[in-house]
């Protein structure tokens, strides 16, 4: 754990060592304590891949006494901690209709369209960092069979809700837009409500599980899909 | 209720910005140059963090249909009320009927105009910011309405002796990747002059790249006024309405006096980075 204080007002955290859920658990249950210790000084708390970034209120409260705060943290408290994991399990439709780049990864890769779907189904993945756009939620990580470079060109038009694939990790887009990655489904769930208090339901440090919809049941639930299922590991 | 003639180049609502929601991918928005947000709001005795207008080199035409008090600061668009000219960083009385022209700026790049009370927008996620992706409208159009409120509170601050000026020495910190830079690439990139390029309330490119550009970075958070180099060599300096994590190295982090001053400065305009000890 290094600390750096990046401006007047923020301090970033960061650990070295292998990306792998263990670490974003970690990290995971290291924002939760500091979010809670540190409630009243803090604007914001920022959970990636391998940091966390405060961003606190200087009228309240100093770089110092951030720190001070956050080495008193028992670790070894922190790294066992049982708190349970939200997994969200998320509809996807993998229609080649909305699966634009399925098939190029499926020549590229040398895999074929069912078992890349299989694949991606495969596994639990971690919410590892939000950005790009509120709601944008980097997954992983996915299976070495799907690995893949991001778009040389990137499309101009991303439909919502699309399942991208880049490098190893997957993503969701939560609203139309320009982007890099490459598309294999199409989720109908709604995953950024800008009129919600909670506007979107997961958060950095929670689960994504994908199951298989048809064609028919994502045209029939889009729009409509506020909240997907939760199970609590 | 204001209405807007015209809409200026670009024209928002700006308040002091949407925090609290970071860590979901939420920019935090607001005004570009704070300080001189929050003198137009301290004249006129509204809360520091009001929501006011933020005019981009061309400035909007607005009619007033109610009588109030406004103030413009920030960069000299050569405002005029009804066809006279108008003072900065002073309260001045608006009656009903009366037409606001902002005109463009010589120097600096952006005003403020705020009126007394509290100007009507949607609230969303604790902002009236305007951002394309949160709120209905990512700026002000011609023909726009707002409603706003009147404060009585009686204006105490005449005036102030605030002198708009513009300064090219930028201050930054080091950023968390500054020790990836080479020293050639350390001695191109401080005490040198560079000439901005693209920008918008996002970023701010710079004209001028370095030489050897770095590899990208396990991606993590950034804030507005963090100093990103691509692996082309392209600089970049976030700003306010700058996404929440990002894969590039962090060289340089301005602080909050410099992100302000940057706020006002323009395509073709020359910055030099300044190191300071923190």
């Amino acid at each position: 754990m290094e600390f750096f204080n990046l401006s007047e007002n923020s301090l970033l955290i960061k650990w070295n060592g292998e990306i792998n859920s263990n670490l974003t658990k970690l990290i995971s249950s290291y924002k939760d304590e500091i979010s809670s210790i540190c409630k009243n000084d803090i604007k914001d708390c920022v959970q990636s891949i391998s940091s966390i970034l405060i961003i606190f209120d200087l009228n309240r409260t100093s770089i110092s006494e951030i720190i001070e705060k956050i080495k008193m943290i028992d670790y070894e408290k922190v790294s066992k901690n049982n708190r349970k994991i939200k997994v969200w399990e998320i509809p996807v439709c993998y229609d080649l209709e909305y699966a634009t780049d399925i098939n190029l990864i499926s020549v590229k890769n040398n895999i074929s369209v069912r078992e890349i779907i299989d694949t991606h189904l495969s596994k639990t993945y971690d919410v590892l960092s939000m950005g790009f756009l509120p709601g944008f939620m980097y997954l992983g990580k996915t299976d070495k069979k799907l690995y893949c470079e991001r778009k040389e060109k990137p499309s101009l038009k991303i439909r919502k809700g699309s399942i991208g694939l880049a490098l190893d990790q997957t993503c969701i887009y939560p609203r139309q837009s320009p982007g890099g990655w490459n598309i294999i489904g199409i989720s109908p769930v709604e995953l950024f409500n800008i009129n919600h208090k909670n506007p979107c339901f997961s958060k950095p440090g929670d689960k994504i599980q994908f199951v298989e919809i048809s064609k028919s049941e994502y045209k029939s639930s889009k729009n409509r899909f506020d909240k997907p299922k939760l199970k609590e590991l | 209720m204001i209405k807007f003639i015209a809409k200026g180049l670009y024209t928002t609502i700006q308040d002091e910005g949407r925090f609290g929601y970071r860590n979901i991918g939420v920019p935090y928005s607001g005004y570009m140059d704070k300080e001189n947000a929050k003198i137009a709001n301290l004249i006129l005795g509204n809360p520091l963090n009001n929501s006011l207008i933020e005019a981009t080199l061309i400035g909007p035409t607005i009619k007033f249909e109610e009588s109030t008090v406004i103030c413009i600061t920030g960069a000299d668009f050569n405002p005029m009320l009804n066809e006279n000219k108008i003072s900065l960083y002073r309260p001045i009385e608006v009656n009903k009927g009366d037409i606001l022209k902002i005109n463009n700026s010589s120097v600096g790049s952006r005003c403020y105009i705020s009126i007394k009370g509290n100007i009507h927008s949607d609230v969303i996620l604790g902002s009236k910011s305007f951002f394309s992706q949160i709120t209905k409208s990512s700026v002000i159009e011609k023909g726009d309405e707002f409603k706003f409120e009147v404060n009585n509170k009686e204006i105490t601050h005449k005036y102030t002796l605030k002198k708009f000026k513009v300064d090219s020495n930028i201050q930054v910190l080091k950023g968390p990747e500054f020790e990836c830079l080479s020293k050639k690439s350390i001695d191109t990139l401080i005490n040198q002059e560079f000439s901005i390029g693209i920008n918008n309330r996002m970023a701010y490119y710079l004209n001028e790249k370095i030489q050897d550009g770095v590899n990208s970075i396990i991606s993590s958070g950034v804030i507005p006024g963090t100093v990103q180099l691509t692996p082309s060599g392209q600089i970049i300096i976030l700003h306010r309405d700058c996404q929440t994590t990002g894969g590039y190295p962090r060289i340089l982090q301005l602080n909050e006096k410099s992100l302000n001053n940057l706020a006002q400065l323009k395509t073709g305009d020359k910055i030099i980075f300044k190191l300071l000890n923190f």
